[in-house]
Order: structure tokens, then C-alpha cells, then sequence
């Protein structure tokens, strides 16, 4: 295993000769950085993950039921599960998704979901991503290098082999395909995650399109050719947020879209991955909600952990929220990528008064959650083992079965002080290693 | 894979294109630099006239640092090999990340040898780059129409540069008749007239050098 870790540069030079980076705006210019890669692996033993994959299973077969019921009969507001402020209200909410049943029913394909592990060795989840959620690519292709850095190291430790990705991806696809092509659909390569869109068509063997190489005709959905021939699709794994999906019937402004795409969808006629209006369930306010709602749907206790979480909102967990300020960490529900995350013991004077003030007079907005002081992993930095915070976001895939990736994307803080661990802000990552037995 | 979109077609044209552009104009600069040890201050402008490039270059040292590294200068070298890699990272799912990935090599080189102290001995490996992505698309794209949208694009910049460069007409003819083949293999639509054209003028070596270039510039609309 030595012999990895000794490796790490000339792997972190492969993955620049592969082209694997991602894009930032810096200042209004668009940049692309190499996405550091530690070459020291997150472990997770057999029987944790077999844990962490019932959880995991069970909570993604939540959150589809739940999507199902929200555009559908909403008895889980009916029912006073969760107030129906947490809907309506919610930017994630999409009134033009009422009633529009995706094919075979699913609604949540590809679903990341963000987890630490404490000091206690417990495992929390600390959000649910069911829009686009990104990430899967750079462990799957970061493992192929690590496999030649040191065939030994794999020969002699039964590590799950994640290469199988794009395969389980593929599977989901073809499952819900409605007649026709794959296509990934992308907003170009001024996103920030383009190299994962264009490395995941050609894993799959998907056609990479953007809007413009697509068209809707008659409620079908095609790929234009250059020759103006054309060719059904059947299902979109769609990289675009919902609302510049389709400008006939989300943001009129949208250029990066498809007319009428939705109407398609609608109608049946093509799938989306994920389908449009998920932005309700992993909405950071609907969290909370997430250990109710399996046992609203699915008669049985949450397998996993929510962060000890408030709203808020109630006005019980506003007093205590504003009585231990100094100890939670505030997010505003409407941000994503590590922004809008507020530690209250880093705030000070006029900017915490203003803030708890924003707090008070916005509840809905905000949520407030315990620090969890999860574990360090080490990374190699200048040729010594020095410990960082690292989370994992594990990856569910929903077909004709509800399946976990055997791996996961292990981003780590580069800054021994700091929590964070998005790529955006500057975080590494780490191939998670599966054992078999 | 099926059919070709316009977006992607245009791409994989432009890539093979620029790609050309790099490999020629840089083997050129190889031999335009060796006549410089020994000739005139001025001579640098012979080379700027041929690829009708503007002469912003106050002086020889100037050419030979600038043309090929300045990525502020659209027709440097460096610029015409960004350019190739735009065209080939939006073409992953087509062409493959082994192939995309001796662009990013070539690229990552030149921007290297920069700041060699012989800068000529380290963009040789850029050459070397360049021909292995050709053999890499010769070898992993099975796809005869990919392939060839891109050769189109090579074949045609090179006719184009030599045309440019005056070269003897053996040489114009046996790029013309690798065009010629190539481009009935692309499924492209494009103007057969201009085939004809060359075909006669290189034939017939009458050749109009301005009119010959504008004509192939414009053999296919992407």
C-alpha cells in the first residue's frame, strides 16, 4: 500500500493528462483547475457498508415515495407529517410537476447523498442531493491509475472494484428508457462539472448533446443530425437545473435548453434523470423531515442519522437555536456547494446581530445543526501523513432496483482549520475502497 | 454511433483542422529559425507573409520568442493549439479521453517549453504528440465517418498551408489526391466544384495560389 502512496503525484499527473478537472469562476473569468487527488483511500469495512447500504436504500426509497406523493396526492401534508409551508414555499417546488407521473415511476435515478463520520464512529447524513447531483467520475477513474500505480496493493486487499459505474448508470437508463437513444444532456463545457458529463457519455456510450442538437417535434424528443436526419431519444440524463431546462415551460431566458422538452416528458414520450421538481426533496428545510418520512412510507425507523438538526421555524428550536448561536452551524436552505453555511462561533459583533436578526425574521429560510466533529483522514502533503476532514457522498442508483455504488466520492479540506470540503472551495479527493470481506 | 450532429461534426472538422495548423506551421518554424541563424534581421517576414499573419514583431528575436508561445497573439502556435483543444475536449464521448489525451500532453508541453532553455529541442515532443493522436485515432476510432471529418479537416489545412507555402506541385498532388478520398468518406455535404478545380489547376499546374486558397476555405460549411 506503500507503494500507492508514494504515488500520489505521478497519479495527480495522469488525471491531467486525462483531462480531469473541473471549471470555477473566478472574477467573472471562467478557469479550469485539476481536482487534487490524495492517493491515501477512504476504507470502509464490509459490514459498515452493508449498513450504510440498507440506510441508504431505504432513505432513496423514501425520498421517491415522497416525490411520487408531493406532485401527486400530498398525503403526507394531508396527514400532518410536514407542514405544507415546507412545500409550496419552497424554491425546490415546481407546480408545472403536479400530476406528471416520470416513466416507470421513478423519480430520483441518481442520488447523491452527503455523510460524515463522527469521532464515535457514527455516520450521519448531512444532505440529500436528488437534482444533479455530481462526482461519481473522478473515483471511478482515479481507481484504473491507482490499479497501475500498485497492482499489488489490489491484488492483496479485496477492494470492490468501482469501475463499474457507468455500467449501473447505463442500467438505469436503458431501464427507463422510453424508445430510443441515451443522451446526456449538458450545458456546455463552461460548467463546471463538463469533464464528469463528457467522460459519463462516453462510459455509457451515450450521445453528449447540448440543447441546440436536440429537438421536439410532436411530443418526441430527437438528435438532429448534421445532415438535419434524425434519431428518437428515450431517455436524458439531463445536467441542466431544472428551470433553464425547457424555456416554453420553465425560464423563458433559458438558451441552454430544450422547447417543449417537459411536454415530451409529460407525455411520456422520453425520460429525464433525475425527473424535474426534485429540487422539493432535497430541499435543506425537507431534511429534517427525512427519518418521518420513511416512516410515513415505508413503516419503519430511519436506518441512518440526520445531523442533530432545527428549524427555526418552530418556535422551540428558534429559542434554542438563538440560545446556543455559537454552537451550530446555520445553512440557508436555498444555497448549495458549501455557500451559505454560517458557523455561529465565527461571527462577531454587528454581523452576528444582523445575522440572527435575518434568522429571526426568516425561519423558513435557515436550518441550524449540531457541529459534528468528524473524523480526520490522513492525505500525503510534501511527503508526510497529515490529517484533514474529509465527507463521503455515496451514490444510489434507482432502476428496475434501488442499488449503492460500492464506492464513493471522499472530498477532503486542503485547510487543517476548515470543515469544508467542496471542490469549489479549494477540497481534494480520495478514492473510497469497499471491502469485500 | 449512429448520426452526427452538426455541433459535433463542426468540432471534430475544426479539431482535425487546428491540429494540422500546430504540426505544419511548427515544422516550418523549425526550418524558417535554422535560416535565421544565418540570414538578415528581416527575414522572419518572409515566414508572417506566408501564413499571412500580421507582422507585429518589432524584430527576428521577438518572432522567434513570440510566435510560437504568445497566447495573447491569436495567431501564435500556442493559440492555434488551444484552440485544438477546445475542439477535442467537447468531442470525449466521439473520439475517446485515450485520444483527447495527447492533445492535452501537446498543450501542457508547449506551455512548458516556454520556459526551456531550448525550447526548440522540447516542442519537438509536441510534434511527437501531435502524430501520436493521429495514430490514436487511426487506432481506436472505429467509427469511418469520425474519422474521416477529422482527416478531412487535417487534409484540407494541409493542402491549404502548402498552397500557402508554394510547394512543389508533387507534393500539392499528393495532398490533393489524399483529400480527394477522404473527403467522399465524411458524409459531409460540400462543394464538389472546388474538387474539380483543384483537380485541374494542380493537374494542369496553372495555378492561381489566392484563388486556390479561398476556394478550399470554403469547401465545407460548418
Amino acid at each position: 500500500m506503500k507503494q500507492l502512496f508514494n504515488q500520489s503525484d505521478a497519479v495527480n499527473k495522469l488525471l491531467e493528462r486525462y483531462g480531469v478537472k473541473f471549471g470555477i469562476y473566478k472574477n467573472g473569468t471562467f478557469k479550469e483547475q485539476l481536482f487534487p487527488f490524495d492517493s491515501i483511500p477512504r476504507v470502509i469495512e464490509k459490514e459498515e457498508f452493508d449498513y450504510l447500504e440498507r440506510g441508504l436504500i431505504q432513505r432513496v426509497t423514501a425520498l421517491n415515495r415522497f416525490l411520487a406523493d408531493i406532485y401527486g396526492e400530498k398525503n403526507i401534508v394531508k396527514d400532518g407529517v410536514i407542514p405544507e409551508e415546507f412545500i409550496f414555499s419552497s424554491s425546490g417546488y415546481m407546480a408545472e410537476c403536479e400530476g406528471a407521473l416520470p416513466p416507470k415511476a421513478i423519480y430520483s435515478h441518481i442520488s447523491g447523498i452527503d455523510l460524515v463520520q463522527a469521532k464515535d464512529k457514527t455516520w450521519y447524513v448531512l444532505e440529500d442531493n436528488l437534482r444533479v447531483p455530481s462526482g461519481a467520475s473522478y473515483p471511478m477513474i482515479a481507481r484504473n491509475l491507482c490499479r497501475r500505480a500498485s497492482p499489488s496493493t489490489f491484488h492483496d486487499i479485496p477492494v470492490a472494484d468501482n469501475r463499474n459505474y457507468a455500467a449501473l448508470l447505463k442500467e438505469v437508463m436503458d431501464y427507463v428508457n422510453t424508445g430510443g437513444i441515451n443522451v446526456i444532456l449538458t450545458p456546455g463545457r463552461y460548467n463546471a462539472a463538463y469533464f464528469e458529463h463528457s467522460f459519463l457519455a462516453e462510459k455509457t456510450g451515450s450521445i453528449l448533446a447540448t440543447g441546440q442538437e436536440l429537438i421536439v417535434e410532436d411530443d418526441y424528443l430527437y438528435y438532429i443530425g448534421c445532415n438535419d436526419e434524425k434519431q428518437k431519444v428515450g431517455a436524458v440524463y439531463r445536467r441542466i437545473s431544472d428551470e433553464y431546462l425547457d424555456p416554453m415551460n420553465f425560464c423563458a431566458d433559458s438558451v441552454i435548453g430544450v422547447p417543449h422538452l417537459y411536454s415530451a416528458f409529460k407525455k411520456g414520450n422520453v425520460a429525464l434523470l433525475n425527473a424535474p421538481g426534485n429540487g422539493i426533496a432535497d430541499d435543506k428545510g425537507i431534511y429534517y423531515f427525512v427519518p418521518k418520512m420513511i416512516e410515513y412510507y415505508l413503516n419503519e425507523k430511519s436506518i441512518l442519522n440526520n445531523a442533530p438538526t432545527y428549524l427555526p421555524f418552530y418556535e422551540e428550536d428558534k429559542k434554542y437555536v438563538l440560545e446556543n448561536f455559537d454552537n451550530l452551524v446555520i445553512k440557508d436552505v436555498a444555497e448549495a456547494g458549501g455557500y451559505g453555511v454560517v458557523f455561529g462561533k465565527d461571527l462577531e459583533g454587528q454581523k452576528k446581530e444582523d445575522f440572527i436578526n435575518l434568522v429571526k425574521s426568516e425561519p423558513r429560510r435557515f436550518i441550524a445543526q449540531e457541529v459534528i466533529d468528524f473524523i480526520d483522514i490522513d492525505i500525503m502533503e510534501n511527503g508526510e501523513r497529515v490529517p484533514r476532514k474529509a465527507d463521503l457522498r455515496a451514490f444510489v442508483l434507482t432502476g428496475k432496483e434501488v442499488k449503492v455504488w460500492k464506492s464513493g466520492l471522499t472530498r477532503f479540506s486542503r485547510n487543517p482549520d476548515s470543515f469544508v470540503v467542496n471542490s469549489s472551495q479549494g477540497g481534494g479527493f480520495k478514492d473510497t475502497w469497499v471491502l469485500l470481506r | 454511433m449512429g448520426i452526427i450532429a452538426l455541433e459535433k461534426a463542426s468540432g471534430l472538422y475544426w479539431l482535425g483542422r487546428y491540429n494540422e495548423r500546430v504540426y505544419t506551421t511548427l515544422r516550418e518554424f523549425f526550418v524558417g529559425y535554422d535560416r535565421m541563424i544565418d540570414e538578415s534581421e528581416d527575414s522572419y517576414k518572409e515566414l508572417c507573409s506566408m501564413l499571412d499573419i500580421p507582422d507585429v514583431y518589432g524584430s527576428k528575436m521577438e518572432f522567434i520568442n513570440k510566435y510560437p508561445f504568445d497566447e495573447k497573439n491569436v495567431d501564435s502556435i500556442i493559440s492555434n493549439l488551444t484552440r485544438t483543444y477546445d475542439n477535442a475536449m467537447v468531442m470525449r464521448d466521439v473520439i475517446g479521453t485515450e485520444t483527447i489525451s495527447y492533445v492535452e500532453l501537446a498543450l501542457s508541453c508547449m506551455k512548458a517549453a516556454r520556459y526551456s532553455e531550448a525550447p526548440l529541442l522540447e516542442l519537438q515532443e509536441v510534434i511527437d504528440y501531435i502524430l501520436a493522436f493521429w495514430g490514436y485515432v487511426d487506432d481506436s476510432i472505429d467509427d469511418r465517418q469520425i474519422r474521416s471529418i477529422i482527416k478531412a479537416g487535417r487534409r484540407i489545412e494541409r493542402l491549404d498551408l502548402y498552397l500557402r507555402f508554394e510547394r512543389p506541385v508533387s507534393m500539392l498532388e499528393r495532398e490533393f489526391a489524399k483529400l480527394k478520398s477522404r473527403m467522399e468518406l465524411t458524409g459531409l455535404s460540400y462543394d464538389k466544384t472546388v474538387i474539380s478545380y483543384l483537380e485541374q489547376a494542380i493537374t494542369e499546374n496553372k495555378i492561381n495560389y489566392s484563388e486556390a486558397i479561398l476556394k478550399l476555405e470554403n469547401i465545407v460549411k460548418l
